[in-house]
C-alpha cells in the first residue's frame, strides 16, 4: 500500500495532503536561505499529516519505520535554522492541531499541555488562574510547547527561573520508532534535559506537564536609556548578580545605522542601549527592586524611564522582528555567550555590520547571571542574491566568535550543524550515542543537528562549508 | 497580462513578512482548514516563490501552483483580521484584494466570481433580481418611505436588506428611526448596488460606472449625509468611490449605528430599558475595517439591561462566514464560519444576539438551525426600532 494510502487510513483524507502548492507551504521555517545552498537539500516533503492524537503521531512513526521514510516534525516553524525543514523529502508532521490543554492541577500548579499548544494561549489561560508561566519564547505569540522544548527552552523568565527543561516535570514522549514513553527526571534511561534541545532529532515532544509558578501579588517592567554601551552593559550585570529579575534585556544600537558608523569603542557615545525588564514579587520587593534599579542607572549616567514607557516596551518584547520593516531580510544567529564577554561580542556584532556595510541592532536576554542569549539581527536583503549570500557568511562568524569566548550556538539545524562539535563535545557525542538507539531506522528529523545530509546522500564537509562562507566574506568586501 | 497591479510597495511587503506566524491563528480560514497555505502567512510564502520565479507573470509563469494558490485567495473572507494582527503592519488584505484582481483578469478567478460580475453589472444588484423591485420592501414591510428630490440624509438601503425577505425588517427599522425623528431624508430614486462586491471579488472592471452613478445622484440630491445599515455599503462610500473616482465626496458617509449614537448622546432618541442580557457581534466590515467599535455598544448600553461581550469582539471581531464573498466561492467553509460564530455568541449565555450588518444577520440566521437552543438573532436597528414601539 503506498504511503499516502496508509496515512490516509490512519488519519482520514483531510488531514493528509500531497498538494504540490501545500508541500511548497511547509518546505521552509522563518529564514530565507539562499537559493544555491537550499538547493542542495530536499526540502520538499513528499507528503504532509496532521495529526490530531499522540496515537496517531505514534502511528506515523511506524509507518515511517516500516517504510524508512524520513519524519520531519514541525510546530509553528518559527525558528531560522532548518530544525522544522526536511533535509530529504519524506513525511511532514504538521503538530498544531495537537493544541490542548490536557489538565490543569491548580493547588500544585502542574499544567499538562499537548506539543501544538502555543505560548501566547497558555499564558492567555493562565492570566484567569493564581500560577504563571517561568519562561516562555520571544515567540510566544505563534510558537509551540513542542518547538520551544526541541530548541532549547531559553526565553523571558530564564533568568529568574532557569531554561524551561527545569520547569518541567514529565514529558509523554513519541520515540522515533512510534512507542509512547513518560520521561522525567528520574528515568532509568534517558532524561528531559537529554531529550531538551535535541531539535526534533531524539523524540517528539507529544505532551509536556509544566511546573507553574505562583503569580507574585506585584510586579513592574523597568527601562532605561544609556549613551554607552558599556555603562548599560556594567549596569545589566550588577543587577542580575544583586537582585534576580523575571527578566533582563539590553538592545543596543536600536536601528542604529552601523554601515554610517566608525568601529566601536566601549565609550562609544553614539552607540546607545537601553535596558529593560520585569521584576515580580512582593509590592516592598518591587518598589525596592526599582530603587535600586533607578540608583544604578543614575550612579552610571544612564536615564532611567517613567513606567508607562517601560510597560510599552515590555508590551513590544514579541517584536524584534519589527526591524524587518527596514530590511527586507533579516540575518540572524543567536548564540549563548559569557555576561562578562558581552561587550566583546557585541562590538564584534558592529564590526560585522560595518565590514558587510549591513545595519545591525543587537537583543541580549540574560538566561542566567553568567549567560546571556545573544540575538543580533543584521539587515539585509535577499534579493540582491550575491550580496545576501556574502552576508550569510555573518552568521558563521559570529558563532566562530562566541566559541572563544566560552559560549556556544543556541541551537545547531542544518545550517549550524557544522559547529555542534565545537560547541558542545561532550553533548554531542550523548547525542550520538542516544540517536541510534531511540531511533534505529535513522527516520526522525534526520540530516541535520549532527550533519547537514544533502539531497546527493552525503553530508556536507565542514571544511567545504568553512572555506565556501569564507570566501563568500572576502568577495563580499570587495563588492 | 503583467500583475502591475501590485504597487512597488506591496512587493516589498512580500519580502518583509518575518514568517513569524503571528497572523496565523486568527485567520479563519486556517482556523477552519488548518493547512499553512490558506493561512497568510502560507499565502505570503507561495507568492515570495512565486515572485522569485517569475514577477513580471505571476500567476502564468507559474502554473504548477497558480490555480490552487487563486483557490486560496478567493477562500477567504477577506476579514482583515491578518493586517490587524500583523506587527509589521503589511496591509496584507489590500494585497489579497489586489491578487484576486489579477486573478480575474488573468481569467483564473473562481465561475461564481463571473457569475456575480454579470448578475451585478446587468441589474445592478447583486441577486439579479429586477432593478425594478429594489423598492418593493416598503411595501411588504409596509415602511413609510420618501423619495425627494432634495434631502439632508440619503438612506442607501443596499442589495441584500432591499431584496434580502428577513433582512427587510432592518431597512423598515431604519425609516421608521428617521421618521420618529424627523429628518428631511430620502431614498435614492434608482439605487444600484453600491459596488463593494466588485472590489473584494477583484472583478472591478464595472465599478467606476457604478460609484459614478451612486455618487452623482446623492451630490444632485444636496444631500448632507448618506446612511446605511450595512457596513459592505459604508465602505464602498467611504474607502473606495473616493479611490475609484480620485476625489473626495461632497457627503459624509455614516453607519447607522454611529447615527443612533449621535441620536441617543444628543437626548433625540430615548430607548426604553430592554430586561435582557444581550451580545453584540462585531461585523468585520464595520468594526475593524470601519472603526466603529464603541457606537454600537454606547447604543445598546443605553437601553439594555446588560451587554455580555462574546470571545473574540471589537477589532479582533471574528467573521461570521460571509465576507470576502466565500458565500458565492465557497458556501461550505462559509457555512462552518457562520456555525462557529454562532456557538461563540451563544455561549455567552445572553438572551437575545445582535450585529449591525445584514449579511451577518444572515449567515448567523441560516445556522442557525443547527444549534436547537440559539437565541435569536437582530439587527441592532430592529431591536431599538422594536422596542421603541416603532416596527
Amino acid at each position: 500500500m503506498s504511503l499516502e494510502k496508509t496515512v490516509t487510513n490512519l488519519l482520514g483524507s483531510d488531514r493528509v495532503s500531497t498538494s504540490y502548492l501545500e508541500r511548497v507551504a511547509y518546505s521552509h521555517d522563518l529564514a530565507p536561505i539562499p537559493h544555491d545552498i537550499a538547493r542542495l537539500f530536499n526540502s520538499l516533503p513528499d507528503i504532509i499529516v496532521k495529526p490530531q492524537s499522540l496515537e496517531e503521531v505514534a502511528g506515523v512513526m511506524k509507518v515511517a519505520n516500516r517504510l524508512k521514510m524520513p519524519v520531519t516534525p514541525r510546530g509553528s516553524a518559527t525558528w531560522g535554522y532548518g530544525g522544522a525543514v526536511p533535509t530529504m523529502g519524506g513525511i511532514l508532521l504538521d503538530l498544531r492541531c495537537l493544541n490542548k490543554i490536557v489538565s490543569f492541577d491548580e493547588a500544585k500548579g502542574l499544567l499538562t499541555v499537548q506539543c501544538g499548544a502555543v505560548w501566547k494561549d497558555i499564558m492567555d489561560f493562565l492570566e484567569r488562574t493564581s500560577w504563571e508561566l517561568p519562561v516562555y519564547p520571544s515567540s510566544a505569540p505563534s510558537s509551540t510547547v513542542g518547538g520551544f522544548a526541541a530548541t532549547g527552552g531559553f526565553g523571558y523568565g530564564s533568568l529568574e527561573h532557569g531554561s524551561l527543561v527545569d520547569n518541567v516535570e514529565s514529558i509523554n514522549a513519541i520515540l522515533p520508532t512510534g512507542e509512547k514513553m513518560m520521561v522525567d527526571p528520574n528515568s532509568d534511561w534517558v532524561t528531559p534535559r537529554q531529550l531538551f534541545g535535541s531539535e526534533g532529532t531524539l523524540c517528539i515532544f507529544g505532551e509536556l506537564t509544566l511546573r507553574l509558578v505562583p503569580r507574585r501579588p506585584s510586579a513592574a517592567p523597568f527601562l532605561a536609556y544609556f549613551h554607552q554601551l558599556s555603562n548599560a552593559v556594567e549596569v545589566a550585570n550588577e543587577l542580575v548578580r544583586k537582585k534576580r529579575p523575571f527578566s533582563l534585556i539590553l538592545r543596543a544600537f536600536g536601528f542604529v545605522r552601523a554601515r554610517e558608523g566608525a568601529l566601536l569603542s566601549p565609550e562609544d557615545a553614539e552607540s546607545g542601549a537601553i535596558i529593560f525588564g520585569y521584576y515580580a514579587g512582593t509590592p516592598h520587593q518591587v518598589e525596592e527592586f526599582l530603587n535600586t534599579f533607578a540608583r544604578m542607572v543614575t550612579d552610571r549616567g544612564g536615564n532611567p524611564r517613567p513606567r508607562e514607557e517601560a510597560e510599552f516596551e515590555w508590551s513590544e518584547r514579541f517584536y524584534p522582528l519589527r526591524i524587518k520593516k527596514l530590511g527586507p531580510t533579516v540575518l540572524t544567529s543567536d548564540v549563548l555567550v559569557p555576561s562578562n564577554r558581552l561587550i566583546e561580542m557585541i562590538q564584534y556584532a558592529w564590526q560585522l555590520g560595518c565590514d558587510a556595510s549591513a545595519d545591525v541592532e543587537v537583543e541580549n536576554i540574560w538566561i542566567s547571571p553568567d549567560q546571556v542569549l545573544f540575538f543580533p539581527l543584521f539587515l539585509s536583503d535577499e534579493r540582491r542574491a550575491f550580496r545576501y549570500l556574502t552576508h550569510s557568511a555573518i552568521t558563521k562568524k559570529l558563532i566562530d566568535r562566541a566559541i572563544t569566548t566560552g559560549g556556544r550556538s543556541y541551537g545547531y539545524g542544518v545550517w549550524n550543524s557544522f559547529h555542534f562539535a565545537a560547541s558542545e563535545p561532550t553533548r554531542r557525542k550523548e547525542f550520538a550515542k542516544l540517536k541510534p538507539l531511540l531511533d534505529p531506522n535513522g527516520v526522525l528529523n534526520p540530516g541535520k543537528t549532527f550533519t547537514a545530509k544533502t539531497r546527493l546522500g552525503f553530508s556536507l564537509p565542514k571544511f567545504m562549508y568553512t572555506g565556501f562562507l569564507e570566501t563568500l566574506w572576502r568577495l563580499g568586501g570587495w563588492i | 497580462m503583467s500583475d502591475a497591479l501590485l504597487s512597488k510597495l506591496q512587493r516589498e511587503d512580500i519580502f518583509v513578512c518575518a514568517q513569524c506566524g503571528y497572523c496565523v491563528k486568527w485567520c479563519p480560514i486556517y482556523d477552519r482548514l488548518g493547512w499553512e497555505s490558506t493561512s497568510p502567512r502560507g499565502k505570503i510564502f507561495l507568492l515570495k516563490r512565486m515572485l522569485e520565479k517569475n514577477g513580471s507573470n505571476l500567476f502564468t509563469s507559474n502554473s504548477r501552483i497558480a490555480s490552487e494558490f487563486v483557490q486560496r485567495l478567493f477562500d477567504c473572507t477577506t476579514c482583515g483580521r491578518c493586517t490587524e494582527k500583523c506587527h509589521l503592519e503589511l496591509d496584507l488584505l489590500d494585497l489579497w484584494v489586489k491578487l484576486r484582481e489579477l486573478a480575474v483578469r488573468q481569467g483564473l478567478a473562481p465561475d461564481s466570481v463571473g457569475l456575480m460580475e454579470k448578475t451585478l453589472i446587468g441589474p445592478k444588484n447583486v441577486f439579479g433580481m429586477d432593478s425594478q423591485s429594489r423598492r418593493d420592501w416598503a411595501t411588504y414591510t409596509g415602511a413609510e418611505v420618501k423619495v425627494q428630490d432634495q434631502a439632508n440624509i440619503v438612506y442607501f438601503v443596499g442589495c441584500v436588506t432591499s431584496y434580502a425577505g428577513r433582512s427587510q425588517g432592518i431597512a423598515q427599522a431604519i425609516t421608521a428611526i428617521l421618521n420618529h425623528i424627523g429628518e428631511n431624508w430620502s431614498l435614492m430614486a434608482e439605487e444600484w448596488c453600491c459596488g463593494h462586491p466588485l472590489d473584494v471579488s477583484g472583478a472591478t472592471q464595472g465599478y467606476r460606472e457604478i460609484a459614478d452613478h451612486n455618487v452623482e445622484a446623492i451630490e444632485k440630491m444636496g444631500a448632507r449625509m448618506v446612511v446605511s445599515g450595512c457596513p459592505g455599503c459604508c465602505l464602498a462610500f467611504r474607502e473606495e468611490y473616493p479611490r475609484v473616482l480620485g476625489r473626495k465626496l461632497n457627503f459624509e458617509v455614516v453607519h447607522f449605528t454611529q447615527l443612533l449614537d449621535r441620536y441617543i448622546s444628543e437626548g433625540k432618541l430615548r430607548v426604553p430599558k430592554l430586561h435582557a442580557a444581550v451580545t453584540y457581534h462585531d461585523p468585520c466590515e464595520l468594526a475593524r475595517l470601519g472603526g466603529v467599535v464603541d457606537q454600537p455598544r454606547r447604543v445598546l448600553g443605553s437601553f439594555v439591561e446588560k451587554i455580555i461581550e462574546p470571545e473574540e469582539s471589537g477589532t479582533m471581531g471574528r467573521c461570521c462566514g460571509s465576507g470576502g464573498l466565500l458565500k458565492a466561492t465557497n458556501s461550505a467553509i462559509s457555512s462552518d464560519l457562520a456555525e462557529k460564530r454562532l456557538a461563540m455568541l451563544n455561549r455567552t449565555g445572553a438572551d437575545v444576539i445582535t450585529s449591525a450588518c445584514p449579511s451577518c444577520d444572515q449567515s448567523l440566521v441560516e445556522v442557525s438551525s443547527k444549534f436547537p437552543d440559539s437565541k435569536r438573532v437582530q439587527d441592532l436597528a430592529e431591536l431599538v426600532a422594536s422596542q421603541m414601539g416603532l416596527v
